[in-house]
């Protein structure tokens, strides 16, 4: 084997990558760039910050871009960004009624206290593939956001104020209460608060295992893969071993959460930016034998950007972990499957390790079934 | 919690470059490893958990080696990779180029010239010295999980050194099929305490663990746990007193380019419809070309 074949790996391995930068890139459609991904895939990127663990939809976009659109692989990119950054500081605890609402639906009442703020949904949309020519669309796309400037320059011009969501505006900032303060009013929950208040566990800098606080529970379920958590939920309703029964969802909010943080010097609070979050409380009916049947359990579920479906499952899921609680000193198989199974990073990347070459341990593998053959060849009469 | 508690404001002024895109992994990080691989070397065999961070390469792809040789490498040290054994797998060439290329270091195919030698699932055939470190990359370091699934129970058994269901399941093995079935990974009590997974290294590597002048680390990034085999420490391979323990051998096979019997050989199969016989090449690529006596390749 002499030099060239012993540099064939590099070779290779440069080669493939040039692959993938050459087709992603020499396509003779328009440039890709951030700003539309930003703009017009913003659940991919929501979701993309979500599982990769940092906020910042440029960095997302750039991810997306660079992975040919695999979330997984483009929260991968993110995680190992972020993993090279310096931790600089926490932020303080944010309470989450100081969000401005963009969205916030009720499932559990007609009237409940606040509002039900529809926002941007599609889920009353007819999942209709539109299947109109592609430069009609646009061209009627262009016109709509024509007539909805010239709106708003009126609007401004009358109101003498830049802004014409002036009412959707107060509304988002107005602070309403929750459906839980109401069923706690009704002493209809079974309370969980701690007045203890312990740190919450950062999973990103502990080996997070059961048993963990609920804090790292819900800090691996807002990380995690947004397609595990559904499945999870989904098999703890229909599965062969649910630990959901009956839920109603209490709240539904997309929100602009303030980020604050203490400044180094001065000890005061400032804030320092915004973060989108999905934040979702769920009502479970307690109707197992030994529960309490006089009242609901409420689970918690937050997760960044808008998506829904990840933290109504983690919501889910919160109060299942708690249903499924350790007997006999051994670890909660549900939590357990929570914290060690839901991380896109880690399940996909133990996935993709099997095209890596195993031959030294095939090799004895088949060393031992060719043992176990020779044994029962012997013990032949 | 206050902000900047872990970190005081002079300490980030005086960081080396944390943070610059070159670093995959920032200083605190590399601090924090150093502790958990001190832990590992102080308690041998016990899996230490660490907060293992995202690598540029998927977790399941050495993840954990890597972390371990970056906190332990410097621009002084001079670095030999290997995947099955081999210095120019493809995985191998990715990871040597990721270390070298942010620490600085010399990169070798030599064992002799190494201080670090990170691998996947092969110890060298070469004698590796008192000086050198091996980090050996760990798919599952949990050596109990085939017996037992539940992460709070397991915590105990190791805990008290319980080591009862393994044996059981051992003998099992030997009353159901005949001899002990388990591959690669072979458990093994170090130190006489805590029984390890070997990786996957084959059988056939086993013995070079016991007493080795050599410290063994071995990183499972994604499921955070760092264990050591330090210098001269027992590891004995889990077996009955009449069930010797078992190493990979085929009567009469021969690596077919050096010639080697006493070195752990891999098939090549003959195509099924073929009249070749099935022929064995060394794992260990630069051994096998060093005992051809061809010429060392450099970089």
């Amino acid at each position: 084997m002499g030099y060239a074949a012993a540099r064939g790996g590099r070779d290779a391995i440069t080669a493939a990558e040039q692959l993938v930068r050459d087709e992603r890139e020499s396509s003779s459609s328009p440039w890709l760039g951030i700003d539309q991904l930003i703009d017009r895939q913003r659940l991919a990127v929501d979701r993309v910050m979500g599982e990769g663990g940092l906020w910042d939809p440029h960095l997302a976009g750039r991810a997306l871009q660079q992975a040919e659109g695999d979330s997984i692989e483009a929260a991968h990119l993110l995680r190992s960004y972020r993993a090279t950054l310096p931790r600089l500081a926490y932020t303080e605890a944010t309470d989450v009624d100081d969000a401005r609402l963009l969205r916030r639906i009720v499932p559990a009442y007609r009237n409940p206290p606040g509002p039900q703020l529809l926002g941007r949904t599609t889920d009353y949309t007819g999942r209709l593939l539109d299947r109109a020519d592609d430069d009609d669309w646009r061209e009627s796309a262009e016109k709509r956001s024509a007539e909805r400037d010239v709106l708003r320059a009126d609007a401004s011009v009358h109101a003498g104020e830049p802004d014409d969501d002036a009412d959707d505006t107060k509304l988002g900032e107005r602070r309403f209460g929750r459906l839980l303060d109401v069923l706690r009013g009704l002493d209809l929950v079974v309370d969980r608060r701690r007045t203890d208040d312990p740190e919450p566990v950062d999973i990103t800098r502990t080996a997070t295992r059961p048993p963990a606080a609920r804090s790292a529970r819900l800090a691996v379920m807002a990380r995690a893969e947004t397609g595990a958590l559904v499945n999870l939920w989904y098999r703890n309703v229909l599965g062969p071993d649910g630990y959901i029964h009956e839920v109603t969802l209490g709240e539904v909010r997309h929100a602009e959460l303030p980020v604050r943080i203490t400044h180094p010097h001065t000890g005061g609070t400032v804030e320092i930016g915004s973060v989108r979050v999905t934040e979702v409380e769920a009502i479970e009916d307690l109707d197992g034998a030994d529960e309490d049947r006089e009242r609901f359990d409420v689970g918690y579920g937050l997760c960044f950007g808008h998506n829904e479906k990840k933290a109504i499952a983690m919501a889910n899921l919160d109060i299942a972990c708690e249903r499924d609680r350790p007997i006999d000193g051994r670890a909660s198989e549900l939590e357990q499957s929570i914290l060690m199974t839901t991380d896109g990073l880690d399940a996909s990347g133990f996935l993709e390790h099997l095209k890596l070459p195993h031959y030294v341990t095939f090799r004895s593998m088949v060393d031992r079934k060719l043992a176990v053959r020779a044994a029962a060849g012997s013990d032949e009469p | 919690m206050t902000a900047l508690d872990s970190v005081s404001l002079d300490d980030l002024l005086d960081a080396p470059s944390s943070g610059s895109s070159e670093d995959i992994l920032d200083e605190h990080a590399k601090k924090a490893l150093r502790g958990a691989i001190l832990t590992a070397v102080c308690v041998p065999g016990y899996q230490v958990p660490f907060g293992s961070r995202e690598m540029p390469v998927a977790r399941g792809w050495g993840s954990g080696g890597l972390q371990i040789t970056l906190a332990i490498t410097g621009d002084d040290d001079t670095v030999k990779v290997i995947d099955q054994g081999d210095d120019e797998g493809v995985n191998a060439v990715n990871l040597r180029r990721l270390i070298c290329s942010t620490t600085g270091a010399e990169e070798t195919t030599e064992v002799d010239e190494a201080t670090v030698i990170q691998t996947r699932h092969r110890i060298p055939e070469d004698p590796i010295g008192v000086d050198q470190t091996l980090v050996l990359q760990v798919p599952v370091p949990e050596p109990l999980r085939g017996v037992e699934r539940n992460m709070v129970e397991l915590a105990r058994m190791h805990a008290e050194a319980d080591y009862a269901r393994m044996w059981v399941s051992l003998y099992e093995d030997i009353v159901r099929n005949g001899v002990i079935t388990k591959s690669t990974g072979y458990p093994c009590l170090v130190g006489g305490r805590y029984v390890i997974a070997t990786t996957p290294i084959p059988r056939w590597d086993v013995p070079r663990l016991d007493h080795a002048p050599f410290l063994s680390l071995f990183g499972a990034g994604r499921e955070r746990r760092i264990y050591a085999v330090p210098p001269d420490t027992d590891v004995e391979p889990l077996t009955f007193e009449d069930v010797p323990f078992e190493v990979e051998h085929t009567d009469g096979a021969t690596c077919s380019t050096c010639g080697a019997t006493d070195a752990y050989l891999v098939e090549i199969p003959p195509l099924p419809t073929s009249a070749d016989i099935t022929r064995w090449v060394c794992s260990d690529a630069a051994w096998c070309r060093r005992q051809r006596g061809d010429e060392e390749v450099t970089s």
